[in-house]
């Protein structure tokens, strides 16, 4: 399944009412990959977290296919978020006491029985494209290259149509980071999954279809890759 | 319905609450390896809370056990003494003294009285119980042969007391068969080794265990305590070298006591009417201790409320400490719910962890009270010699099955509150 989004008057708000975030109009296409740039505060993780609805105070439209976000509740949010959001964080975010295939397959504990096989299936099949070791080692023993690729096979084991990355590539050597890139964007486009990565790295930026710009909390206009 | 089969319906029932709530917060998920990675990740702090559970379920169950074992102990003990018939005075004063062979000062009662008992149509038995003297640790009773037989049975080694010299030892006495010792007059400390000189006594029998301070007695006859007090031996001159029944009112020179069995068991009843009276008095030291233990209820019953308090109050600390631990996994709650998990997921893995530290908790109580039991059990039975074999049984299982469920229904406030944080707060904490 392939994912369009459409972005309309979002105004994200901090619980005091203070605006963090606006955007007037922003779309995606399905398989498109779009990199989000700016300055420390600017506001890119705020926007890339109410593209995926874990922002609370939002008003406006997060359009995903017809599926708007931000009427729905937590739970509806959650639901769509488990369905067709795949997320990437900057520092892994992993239980360091499973393994990776664990780390992978997180979902299945909160999934249908009918998708806990699939999630499986495809966890696997992804560590092993990646190359990221699928023994009962936990992964407290990987190094960030491992753990990065293992949060990658995370996010993609439920297949999902849309990949959400925040500096996916901050917390590693650039070696490293230029052979995830290469992974990462590899995989979105051979899936044709919607990536879009919040990142200062131009390495990743310029492997992108697209870079927008925030600053001040504005998504300003389309860029050129970095 | 049997009793065994009302217990376990008892204890199904009180673990229904946690099970059902189980059932509902855990229905459609499958948190255990996140559980188990957190458990793990923070294994000592979690190993702390099991032990500040298992000790608080220990000293309870323990405490529980204990209080049942001893009551059954000192009942037992007093199995054998039907009625005791003693001058009037404090009853349990002379039930100690006479049952549990506590040293005490109590007024004998003379000849005319022993005759008028041992006389008695009803009575099948009547031994004096005269105590005041002792060896070491052992106080030394004179009584009558039929008293042994009726308190131990056959012997388990040598033979009964034949004369005014010859003793027998109760099972846990340090004296073996053929050895002699010489008794003191008075017990503990106040004993004055010397009083009874050259009154040598000789071990010719041993009897069973039976559970009661009488295991670290010497018995000897009555004769031979009057004897070496410079008193008549309670048989004229034409009887002077026999002993036991029937004593010569004139030559009796008193008991501190008199056991009393009846050739049946209403009649006992009638002699305690019939021998309660102005020169003397007659009671069931089951009756006694009966009323000490409903005395006691009291005291049980505070020390179960305490008992369960102290567990409810370092449960309510132990999830008071979850609350705080939730925040140092809040991030990776947070992340779950990132991934698309819903709230009813965090919740459900929070309070299976605290589920899982309350019932590790719990189980790890029921073996510290155990080991407890049997301990202090051995510590009362070393220092009293009443036969005290408690065991953790139905109540406790009862306590602790009630304790479960309650504290996992407490854990739901945990769990809520870990469900209703911040996503994104604790995403970028």
């Amino acid at each position: 399944m392939t994912m369009t989004l459409r972005v309309e008057d979002l105004a994200v708000r901090a619980p005091n009412g203070r605006i963090l975030v606006t955007c007037g109009r922003f779309s995606a296409a399905p398989g498109e990959t779009i990199g989000l740039r700016g300055p420390s505060g600017a506001g890119k993780s705020t926007f890339l977290y109410a593209l995926a609805g874990l922002q609370p105070g939002m008003t406006g439209h997060v359009d995903w296919n017809g599926t708007d976000l931000t009427p729905l509740g937590d739970g509806d949010r959650a639901r769509f978020r488990r369905e067709n959001i795949g997320l990437i964080f900057q520092d892994f975010l992993l239980f360091e006491e499973l393994s990776a295939f664990g780390n992978a397959t997180l979902a299945t504990a909160f999934n249908k029985a009918a998708k806990r096989r699939s999630i499986r299936d495809t966890a696997k099949s992804f560590l092993a494209k990646l190359g990221v070791p699928a023994d009962r080692r936990t992964v407290d023993s990987f190094s960030g290259g491992e753990r990065q690729r293992t949060g990658i096979a995370r996010a993609l084991a439920h297949d999902p149509a849309i990949i959400l990355a925040d500096e996916p590539t901050a917390s590693l050597d650039r070696k490293t980071a230029d052979a995830l890139i290469e992974d990462l964007v590899t995989l979105a486009r051979a899936e044709a999954k919607t990536l879009i990565a919040v990142s200062h790295d131009p390495h990743l930026l310029e492997r992108m279809d697209r870079v927008i710009e925030i600053a001040d909390g504005r998504l300003e206009t389309e860029a050129s890759p970095a | 319905m049997p009793p065994q089969v009302q217990d376990s319906l008892w204890l199904l029932l009180l673990l229904a609450p946690a099970a059902l709530t189980g059932l509902c917060v855990l229905w459609g998920f499958r948190p255990q390896a996140l559980v188990g990675a957190l458990l793990w990740r923070f294994r000592w702090t979690n190993l702390t809370f099991v032990l500040l559970i298992a000790i608080s379920v220990g000293i309870g169950v323990g405490l529980i056990a204990q209080e049942r074992g001893l009551r059954k102990g000192t009942a037992r003990a007093a199995d054998k003494f039907d009625l005791i018939v003693s001058a009037p005075g404090s009853e349990i004063t002379m039930m100690f003294a006479a049952v549990y062979l506590q040293p005490s000062d109590v007024p004998l009662l003379g000849g005319e009285a022993f005759d008028e008992i041992a006389g008695h149509d009803s009575v099948d038995l009547a031994a004096p119980i005269a105590f005041g003297d002792s060896y070491g640790e052992s106080p030394v009773v004179g009584t009558t042969a039929q008293f042994v037989a009726h308190l131990a049975g056959d012997l388990t080694e040598g033979r009964m007391f034949a004369t005014t010299t010859e003793a027998i030892a109760g099972s846990s006495v340090d004296l073996a068969l053929g050895a002699s010792f010489e008794p003191a007059h008075g017990v503990g400390d106040a004993a004055e080794a010397e009083a009874h000189a050259g009154q040598d006594l000789t071990i010719v029998g041993r009897m069973p265990p039976t559970g009661s301070p009488w295991d670290r007695a010497i018995l000897v006859p009555v004769e031979s305590v009057w004897e070496v007090h410079g008193l008549m031996n309670g048989h004229g001159p034409e009887r002077r070298d026999t002993i036991g029944p029937p004593f010569d009112p004139d030559y009796f020179p008193g008991t501190p006591a008199i056991l009393v069995r009846a050739e049946a068991l209403w009649a006992n009843y009638a002699l305690r009417s019939e021998f309660t009276r102005d020169d003397m008095m007659a009671f069931f030291p089951g009756a006694v201790l009966a009323q000490l233990h409903g005395l006691m209820g009291d005291v049980r019953q505070m020390m179960s409320v305490m008992a369960v308090l102290t567990q409810v109050l370092v449960t309510a600390g132990v999830l008071t400490g979850l609350i705080v631990l939730a925040r140092l996994f809040a991030r990776r709650l947070a992340l779950l719910r990132a991934l698309g998990a819903p709230g009813r997921f965090v919740f459900a893995v929070v309070w299976a962890y605290a589920a899982v530290l309350i019932t590790l908790g719990a189980l790890a109580g029921l073996a510290i009270g155990w080991v407890a039991v049997r301990v202090i059990s051995k510590a009362v039975t070393a220092r009293t010699d009443i036969l005290v074999s408690a065991t953790l049984d139905w109540p406790e299982f009862h306590l602790i099955a009630a304790f479960v469920s309650f504290t996992v229904l407490l854990a739901l406030l945990p769990a809520f509150m870990a469900m209703s944080r911040h996503i994104i707060t604790d995403l970028r904490a």
